[in-house]
């Protein structure tokens, strides 16, 4: 279970004198739920708060933690349980060959090198993705590689998976594909998206704007909320 | 980033006795060539390990041996500038003993990328660091460090190619220095992606976060 303890972030003003710049408010919410989209501007404080989950980010006031485990102080064991996806999968490939990059994940679970390899084909098997084992990470597709880098992000077996725009370089039918395959998954997912259809398909929808959740629940509701903020003719973009 | 820029150096996948041999046996044979090339400067040592490394270009197979060449066209003017000041200095042996000594040791290096996957070759030198542990060396930490560092020579490439494409797109010129600023800032940018992605697969398990509180990645 992800937990922010009155979490908040905010970085010195970058002219110096002004008033630090709150990229997250103080935040008190629990994560619990299977599927949870997060939806937002940009600049709103989606990635800040996502990133807070698996210790990329760190809270300046408050606390987040997984599990009870806190982010800062315990992050190894955070993300033993907190996996991350990009929203460009080449940021996040490694090495040359896909399987490579799977067996990378595996290197701290499995010792030996063959039953690295074996356990490797097995997880690109189960995603359906054996075809592109000797393939190089740089000749496949947008959709591939995002659902290789899932794989790899899978490999190390973490229970929770957070996605940042994950579907955001993808194609209409990459992007359903990979919608399904998160969707497939027996891992809790947490993601932030720009893609309101998508986002209408969770269990349950946090709105951020201007660092703040300002809606937490239904999505048809949360989907609602956001195109009226989005499309306030009085509210200036930040 | 690009895709093409990104196959420089890429492996040529095979099932050669080369692309077969252990780790250890072409780090042996490259490392005695080196040395060869080193102790004996002489025009006979440079022709022969040309031609072996021809040799062992043809033996990987069809592929590799096209792939010979591919270096040279971007290496071409750096020989000759050399081959001339050298012939002009020392005479044309010697011009022959240290441009062609150049090229044997590169063709014979890059074969080792060309025909071992990269994590065969992490791995060993994984191994290879082992010994320095007690002097509180990581080896993991080299071994990942080469890695990266092969993978973010084609991803540099791809940088500059993309900063040369939208400087010519906006009329400028393709000024060096001109293109020096936004190269540097992508490739920071690129390190901390990469320094992102690896923290957060857990992969060296450093137990430390990288920064707090990045904005939105929409930035680039």
């Amino acid at each position: 279970m992800i937990s922010f303890h009155a979490a908040g972030v905010s970085v010195p003003d970058p002219g110096g004198d002004g008033p630090d710049s709150v990229l997250l408010e103080p935040t008190t919410v629990d994560l619990a739920g299977h599927r949870i989209a997060v939806i937002g501007a940009n600049g709103s404080g989606k990635s800040t708060f996502l990133r807070l989950v698996n210790g990329l980010a760190r809270p300046t006031t408050g606390r987040v933690t997984v599990d009870g485990k806190d982010t800062v102080r315990d992050v190894s064991a955070v993300r033993r349980r907190v996996g991350f996806l990009f929203s460009d999968p080449l940021s996040q490939l490694v090495m040359p060959l896909v399987r490579e990059d799977v067996e990378l994940s595996l290197k701290a679970t499995v010792k030996n090198r063959a039953r690295r390899r074996e356990a490797a084909l097995l997880h690109l098997e189960a995603m359906g993705l054996s075809h592109l084992a000797e393939r190089s990470v740089h000749e496949l597709s947008g959709g591939e590689r995002q659902l290789v880098a899932l794989t790899s992000v899978l490999a190390t077996g973490q229970g929770i998976v957070v996605a940042d725009e994950p579907t955001t370089l993808l194609d209409l039918r990459n992007n359903i594909l990979l919608q399904d395959t998160l969707f497939g998954l027996d891992q809790q997912v947490v993601y932030a998206t720009h893609d309101l259809d998508f986002a209408a398909r969770a269990d349950r929808v946090l709105v951020i704007d201007a660092g703040r959740i300002v809606h937490d629940g239904d999505p048809r509701q949360a989907v609602d909320r956001y195109r009226r903020l989005a499309l306030d003719p009085g509210r200036g973009r930040r | 980033m690009r895709g093409h820029a990104l196959l420089i150096g890429l492996r040529i996948p095979g099932g050669s006795p080369v692309h077969r041999a252990p780790l250890w046996l072409k780090y042996l044979v490259l490392i005695a060539c080196g040395a060869a090339l080193v102790l004996w400067r002489t025009p006979i040592t440079a022709a022969v390990l040309l031609a072996m490394g021809v040799v062992l270009y043809a033996a990987a197979g069809r592929r590799v041996l096209a792939a010979w060449a591919a270096p040279l066209r971007f290496l071409w003017w750096v020989l000759a500038l050399l081959g001339i000041y050298q012939w002009w200095m020392n005479g044309p042996w010697a011009a022959f003993t240290i441009v062609g000594g150049m090229v044997a040791a590169l063709q014979l290096a890059r074969l080792l990328l060309l025909t071992t996957e990269q994590s065969v070759i992490v791995e060993g030198l994984s191994w290879a660091c082992s010994p320095l542990r007690g002097l509180g060396v990581n080896p993991d930490v080299v071994a990942l460090a080469v890695g990266l560092m092969l993978r973010s020579i084609p991803a540099m490439l791809g940088c500059i190619a993309d900063v040369a494409d939208a400087a010519r797109a906006r009329g400028l010129q393709r000024n060096p220095v001109a293109l020096a600023g936004p190269v540097v800032v992508s490739a920071v940018a690129f390190a901390h992606q990469t320094g992102d992605a690896l923290a957060a697969r857990g992969i060296l398990d450093h137990g430390d976060g990288l920064e707090s509180g990045t904005a939105d990645g929409e930035t680039a």
